[in-house]
């Protein structure tokens, strides 16, 4: 149900940019497109003051670049406010909205450009560049070595424990955004798991 | 072993800030010595804080850019949408235009031979050369004008065509 074809998302960002001045002159009141969204826009602030930083770290962090993660933010919620999906409460909509980035995600890594580069942003400049404290730097080189551990696991293995243990979701929840049985998501998190803190032991030595 | 009992609670203590120093420190001890609950507190602990720095890095636009961006979206999906028939049926229009150009030339191309047939035929009919003479000349003006007319069509056709067919 939730499940939509996610092909051409990069060529409707591209026609997002290209709207001209006159084409938004020409495109005048929204009203109509608006009534086909599934809620309405104090709604949709609420809705999006409230989820829009943890999509974006998931984004962000899943495809490796926090520039794409600002265009694949506003693609997610679009596809979002376009969905002919009913949603029963908040926890239903926003594994709906995670779902949409991961297949946003998904076909991200399709290209092969992305896998090489994951979590870019966590090892940048800044964060060798601020001598202010000991703390800082230790934690910077802390998410550097996660950088890297998390560049060496399968990408099914990433969007599982970002989603566990940084976004805090339930297995079930988990299942349905990632679209997998409820029942595999113990032995599948078990061992992605098992491979990051093998992983982060190494870096730490 | 796959999973510990106590992982909910080693989880909880990280979630909520507690670990290692104000948790209880018989679940310290445990994770200590559970390989389960120490690579638990050691992925929790790293991505929690990645989770944390990226969202504090986070430059977001605000929910009434997204709106609006949403909103002139969709309306330019739906005018698309709307347009597709519209563009189908000029397309139509173009093609039958283009056949229509085509017949007439072939029609006009036809009627070009029917004329010299006509004025031959004349030709032989006339007594006199002066008779014959006036009869080539009205054939020659019938198929100047035929040429004329196929030339025009031909000239027209493709304006006509573009003015069809391009975008407002």
């Amino acid at each position: 149900m939730c499940s939509r074809a996610s092909s051409g998302w990069s060529v409707r960002l591209r026609t997002m940019r290209d709207l001209t001045l006159s084409d938004l002159e020409r495109l005048g009141d929204a009203t109509e497109a608006e009534a086909t969204f599934v809620m309405d826009e104090d709604a949709f602030r609420l809705f999006y003051d409230r989820t829009a930083r943890p999509v974006w770290a998931y984004l962000s962090r899943m495809s490796g670049d926090p520039r794409l993660a600002d265009d694949l933010l506003q693609e997610t919620y679009y596809r979002f406010l376009r969905a002919a999906v009913t949603h029963d409460d908040d926890a239903h909509r926003r594994n709906y909205l995670f779902r949409i980035a991961t297949n946003l995600v998904r076909d991200l890594r399709r290209r092969p450009r992305v896998d090489q580069v994951p979590m870019r942003d966590g090892v940048d400049a800044t964060d060798h560049a601020d001598p202010r404290s000991a703390d800082a730097a230790t934690a910077a080189a802390r998410r550097l070595d996660l950088a890297r551990a998390m560049t060496r696991l399968k990408p099914r293995e990433r969007d599982l424990l970002w989603l566990a243990y940084a976004q805090g979701s339930t297995h079930r929840e988990i299942a349905e955004t990632l679209g997998l049985k409820t029942a595999s998501i113990k032995l599948l998190l078990f061992r992605a798991r098992r491979r990051l803190a093998a992983l982060l032991r190494e870096g730490g030595r | 072993m796959i999973a510990c009992d106590r992982e909910a609670d080693v989880l909880e203590a990280v979630a909520f800030g507690r670990w290692a120093g104000h948790c209880d420190p018989a679940l310290a001890a445990h994770a200590a010595t559970c390989a389960v609950c120490a690579d638990v507190v050691a992925v929790s602990i790293a991505l929690r804080d990645d989770r944390e720095w990226a969202c504090s890095q986070a430059n977001l636009p605000t929910a009434g850019a997204v709106w609006w961006r949403a909103t002139i979206r969709a309306r330019a999906e739906a005018a698309r949408t709307v347009m597709q028939p519209i563009g189908l049926l000029q397309a139509i229009a173009g093609a039958v235009t283009v056949g229509l150009t085509a017949g007439f030339a072939s029609l006009a191309w036809r009627s070009i031979h029917w004329m010299d047939r006509f004025s031959d035929m004349l030709s032989r009919v006339a007594v006199s050369r002066g008779e014959a003479a006036a009869a080539s000349g009205v054939s020659l003006d019938h198929a100047l004008l035929v040429m004329f007319l196929v030339a025009a069509c031909l000239v027209l056709a493709p304006v006509a065509l573009y003015f069809t067919l391009r975008d407002e």
